[in-house]
């Protein structure tokens, strides 16, 4: 760019994109400064936004958020052009094959590979003894090798592998390589694994909880627990969850390949590739920065993807070997064996509620079962629990949780991680207690709801909450009051509410004090393509989507000009993946942030050329041009030149840490987050009595995501959600035989919902713009999950009258709850089964008087910068603004249980009546 | 080493040669083993990597592929049942550098998220819209009945299909915006200028 004064506004660049005439904003006449921050009137319109330090400011172009804008990876999907795990083909490449165990739990006396060796076209044999450091997605609880060292500890679990010229030269070294098992009593039933034995299947040393099998312990009590000794009214249940796959439709596959270099690149379908880079490093004992972790395509991912997966390392192991690129792709029974889905489990829930029509306590135990490793689990025990904390104030919360190893398949993190079966548990408890109160369900709960700015029981910091608007709006769009409990029998509509984080308050791997959880850098240089370095991993969520957006809104470009380079660790800042929903969150913070600098740099630089001030100056449609007068600006190419003059291409890096928030007891940072999500669902369903048969005829759901930055996405999110939790509810299922043998591993038997058994959903987005998101956003992606279980099991009760408390509700298992009724009932026709009615008592109006007034509150919540902080417990009488455990003498917080808990504790509870290793007196041991 | 004789675990067929014409393109001069599976063929050694591989089982149609037009699963078809055919995968739909239809339709209507089932409904759509330009929701729902989606819950596919529709009985035709010779300047609307 010259530096001729004469130069001055618009100039077309020669071959380049011919930008608009001065004054135009491009494509149209004026740029449209779209006011994001006005608010309808209706909603308490035309007074002052609060302003987070995250939001973005008043330079918003208007580009691209809030538009239906498409992946920007999808033509690479449409025309098959996309490239995932399995089309990663290298030259000279060779096949992985991996030799799994037959038994669910056994001792590895002696492995012999040399008849395997031997045959010709086989490259390498490897066995676990050479490879025994541990690895795992959580720093605590490493306890996975590449391959089995000593034990195998489920069907299924890895014992050697090769790599070989073609498929069937491996398949074949793998029947010849001779495992000398010792078979040992395997431990399926998961009540049993909170009971010493003999050989427990992980040895954690000094952390060793007893002999047991009981990987992980929660206890948690917060509260006044007088009002639970005297409960108006009370809802008890037992559930029983079956555990649930993810059922992606990519299987897991890798390739490996050392490269002349000496270093290693690993291309992988991961959700969470700085994880895979840390456990390679720790495996192959070299350093990180010898390591190249290459995302491919992600084929779905839902947590399947998140952990660090052995078959990765078995992979560079065989490379290094051979010297040869290896590819390893897994049969789909090979998906099933490896699992990470979601914890079979069995719940216990009480629920009580006074006669204010208050929640004054929670009480839930969860066991669940985590197969053969630790994966995820120390913190889905937490979120079994404190994840239905809110969107209710309640009175006092006791939770009880135990995570245990039995020789099955690991589960892990799974969409709505570890919240959404005691979710279901609880919004069914309080249908139930609605049903003792004879009020109406939305009522109650818009009459129980937290507000704005609030904090939960266990101290969660709650910023927006658009709860109140998903429940208003899903009863109007299902016409609610027509339907509840007045539909004919075998025909019934519920409703379901649930929440979850957006994003993880800590970090898996540092103190958040020191190091941002998200990070991506730009670059622009000559062509005024902005090139985005990120590592958020998108695995079809759209992710890259939405930096991409993020980036063209800030600096007033179409989303053409922006590419996104987010596949190797090489190249990209270190992200720390996509689980916790915390992707749109935390990394579109990042890159607005990064975006502002390099836009700051522009303005400054039309300020030079203009001779203008940089105040008076905003960002249009592919220009820099002052507010008061468009005419005077510069196109963009003209002030990105500017700027480079003198330093080359324009370079900025933007980060995103959460701020400190939570309590301090231990266990506090679980379920911290640094905005929460909200949604209600209302499903209308058909029951046939007589044959157990549930179809689910429409869906309304509303999630509160904050702001909708692509709600082409968001609906996507949602609709999908709905899916697979629809899968759950009605038909899938891990079906393991006593002995532990897995049923199902496969998709003709394991019943993924096809198109003929998806309902319609009606998405209803709703925006409670959040003071930190990004432009106001928050997650759509695994809290959309959550209330359809729920809903459509409440309306299973509306329809026939009959509270399930196992899933999935296949037919057959209705059908005996169906049989047991009538039998009780003496009737001679499951036909004749009572339909639910309801007249409302006068607690109805209470709630509807109470509910009117907390809208009012709400409102002025969210509206007034200088509220007051406002904690659980003040619907209950006590002081709004100060912490509950200070004004009341009796109120408990702990987390351990006390002795008299100990005298007769519930089920998961009794994991406390072992004594860890560290803590035994001497001679306990033995 | 044991000393029975070598008997492999998967028996080798015999090699014969095989052509077929896919994607209108002619391959003559392959040579497959008389029990290799189509899905292998295209993948290993046609190299069209577009057919995806998700169950091998005939359970996910993701590996679904047109022979003379019609929808069949490539992991259920021996290879040697289809010499000589037309078969057309998901990389055979675009018409040189334009989409067809309901390419274009389902990145707009967001009918494919994580991609990887998509090729496989993508070549059953087009196959339904060949034969019926305006299909109904039943008709839509029996056609790709045998494809699952973990991703969309199905609902933005039915709309993309319905999208691709109305483009098709308009006779339009979709650009290519991938394609630079079509247009240099992709997605830079310049109508109004």
């Amino acid at each position: 760019m010259s530096k001729d004064k004469e130069i001055k506004g618009y100039r077309q660049q020669p071959g380049k994109i011919p930008f608009a005439k001065p004054g135009s904003g491009g494509r149209e006449p004026f740029s449209k400064l779209r006011d994001l921050e006005m608010i309808p009137k209706s909603e308490g319109g035309y007074r002052a936004q609060p302003k987070g330090k995250n939001r973005h400011d008043h330079l918003l172009t208007g580009s691209t958020i809030g538009r239906r804008t498409p992946l920007v990876d999808s033509n690479w999907k449409v025309t098959g052009q996309a490239k995932y795990g399995d089309d990663i083909r290298l030259p000279n490449e060779l096949i992985g094959r991996i030799l799994r165990s037959p038994h669910h739990y056994a001792r590895i006396r002696s492995i012999d590979t040399s008849e395997a060796e031997s045959i010709k076209g086989v490259l390498a044999v490897e066995t676990g003894q050479k490879h025994t450091d541990l690895f795992g997605v959580l720093p605590v609880t490493k306890d996975e090798h590449a391959m089995a060292v000593d034990k195998v500890r489920h069907v299924g679990d890895l014992v050697a592998c090769v790599a070989a010229e073609n498929e069937s030269v491996a398949l074949e070294a793998l029947r010849k390589i001779k495992v000398d098992y010792e078979v040992l009593n395997p431990i399926i039933d998961m009540k049993k694994s909170l009971k010493d034995v003999e050989e427990p299947i992980h040895n954690r040393g000094k952390y060793h909880i007893g002999r047991s099998n009981v990987q992980k312990r929660v206890f948690q009590e917060f509260g006044n627990f007088e009002s639970v000794k005297n409960p108006y009214v009370s809802s008890k249940s037992k559930w029983k969850y079956a555990g649930v796959n993810h059922g992606f439709t990519e299987p897991h596959a890798v390739v490996a390949d050392w490269e002349p270099s000496g270093r290693l690149t690993l291309y992988t379908p991961q959700q969470v590739p700085h994880y895979v880079h840390r456990s390679l490093a720790d495996v192959l004992k070299i350093p990180m920065h010898q390591i190249n972790v290459h995302r491919t395509f992600v084929g779905g991912g839902f947590g399947g993807k998140s952990d660090p997966f052995p078959h990765e390392m078995c992979a560079a192991i065989l490379a290094r070997k051979t010297g040869r690129p290896v590819r390893i792709t897994f049969d789909r029974d090979e998906v099933f064996y490896t699992n990470r889905g979601r914890h079979p489990s069995h719940i216990e829930m009480n629920l009580h509620a006074d006669k204010e029509g208050r929640i004054c306590g929670i009480e839930t135990d969860a066991l669940i079962d985590g197969g053969g490793f630790a994966s995820f689990g120390h913190v889905t025990t937490y979120y079994n629990g404190v994840l239905h904390t809110a969107p209710y104030e309640i009175g006092s919360f006791h939770y009880t949780g135990a995570r245990v190893w039995t020789n099955k398949p690991a589960s892990g993190a799974m969409r709505g991680h570890g919240a959404v079966n005691s979710r279901c548990a609880v919004e069914l408890g309080i249908d139930d207690i609605c049903e003792q109160l004879e009020v109406d369900p939305i009522t109650f709960r818009l009459a129980n709801l937290l507000p704005p700015h609030s904090s939960t029981i266990t101290g969660f910091r709650i910023t927006s909450i658009g709860m109140r608007d998903c429940l208003e709006k899903v009863r109007e769009a299902c016409d609610w009051e027509q339907k509840f409990r007045k539909l004919p029998f075998g025909h019934g509509i519920g409703i379901g509410c649930g929440f979850f984080i957006s994003g993880s308050g800590l970090p898996i791997h540092w103190d958040p004090n020191k190091f941002p959880h998200a990070t991506v850098h730009l670059k622009i240089d000559m062509d005024g393509g902005v090139t985005i370095h990120t590592g958020a991993a998108d695995i079809g969520q759209g992710s890259d989507t939405v930096v991409a957006q993020s980036v063209s809104e800030v600096l007033g470009l179409p989303i053409e000009m922006i590419r996104v380079k987010s596949r190797d660790s090489d190249t990209s800042p270190v992200d720390l993946g996509s689980y916790s929903s915390r992707v749109t969150f935390m990394n579109a913070n990042a890159a607005i942030s990064a975006a502002i600098k390099i836009r700051d740099e522009l303005i400054k630089a039309t300020a030079d050329i203009c001779n203008v001030e940089e105040k008076s100056l905003v960002i249009g449609d592919r220009r820099i041009y002052q507010k008061k007068d468009p005419a005077v600006g510069v196109s963009y190419l003209e002030a990105l030149h500017k700027a480079q003059e003198e330093r080359g291409a324009l370079i900025s890096s933007g980060a995103y840490r959460t701020p400190p928030m939570g309590g301090v007891h231990k266990g506090a940072a679980a379920g911290l987050a640094p905005a929460y999500s909200f949604s209600a669902y209302a499903a209308e369903v058909k029951v046939d009595a007589e044959t157990g048969i549930t179809e689910v005829v429409k869906v309304w759901a509303a999630h509160d995501c904050g702001r909708a930055l692509n709600p082409l996405s968001v609906e996507g999110q949602i609709i999908g959600s709905c899916h697979m939790g629809l899968g759950q509810v009605l038909t899938e299922e891990m079906r393991y035989t006593k002995k532990g043998n897995l049923l199902n591993p496969n998709l003709l038997e394991y019943k993924i919902p096809t198109i003929h058994e998806m309902p319609e959903v009606v998405p209803i987005i709703v925006e409670s713009n959040d003071p930190e998101g990004p432009f106001g956003a928050k997650e759509a992606g695994e809290g959309p999950l959550l209330p359809i279980l729920p809903a459509v099991c409440n309306a299973v009760y509306d329809a026939i009258g009959i509270r399930t408390n196992e899933l999935p509700i296949t037919p057959d298992k209705l059908y005996k709850l169906i049989e047991k009724k009538v039998r009780s009932l003496k009737l001679d026709s499951p036909l004749n089964l009572p339909n639910p009615k309801l007249n409302y008592s006068k607690l109805q109006n209470t709630l509807e008087d109470r509910a009117d007034n907390h809208k009012v509150r709400d409102q002025d919540r969210k509206l007034d910068p200088k509220r007051e902080p406002y904690y659980n417990g003040t619907i209950f009488g006590k002081v709004s603004t100060i912490p509950p455990e200070e004004q009341d003498e009796r109120w408990t917080l702990s987390v351990t249980p006390s002795e008299e808990y100990l005298a007769n504790p519930r089920l998961a509870g009794s994991a406390w009546k072992h004594v860890e290793v560290r803590h035994m007196k001497r001679g306990d041991e033995t | 080493m044991s000393n029975s004789p070598h008997v492999p675990m998967i028996p080798t067929g015999q090699k014969s040669s095989w052509d077929a014409v896919i994607n209108n393109r002619i391959f003559d001069d392959l040579n497959i083993e008389s029990n290799a599976i189509l899905l292998d063929v295209l993948r290993d050694s046609v190299g069209m990597l577009g057919v995806k591989r998700g169950c091998d089982l005939g359970t996910c149609g993701c590996c679904t592929v047109l022979i003379d037009g019609v929808p069949k699963l490539s992991c259920l078809t021996l290879a040697a049942e289809t010499k000589g055919k037309q078969i057309t995968t998901v990389e055979g739909l675009a018409n040189g550098s334009h989409l067809h239809p309901i390419q274009k339709t389902f990145t707009e209507c967001g009918g494919s998220q994580c991609g990887f089932c998509t090729p496989g409904f993508l070549v059953v759509i087009s196959a339904l819209l060949n034969e019926n330009s305006n299909p109904n929701d039943r008709e839509i729902k029996d056609a790709i009945e045998g494809n699952l989606c973990r991703c969309t819950g199905y609902q933005q596919i039915v709309d993309s299909v319905h999208a691709a529709a109305e483009i098709l009985n308009s006779n339009q035709s979709v650009k290519d915006n991938t394609c630079a010779q079509v247009d240099p300047h992709p997605g830079i609307d310049r109508t109004t200028e």
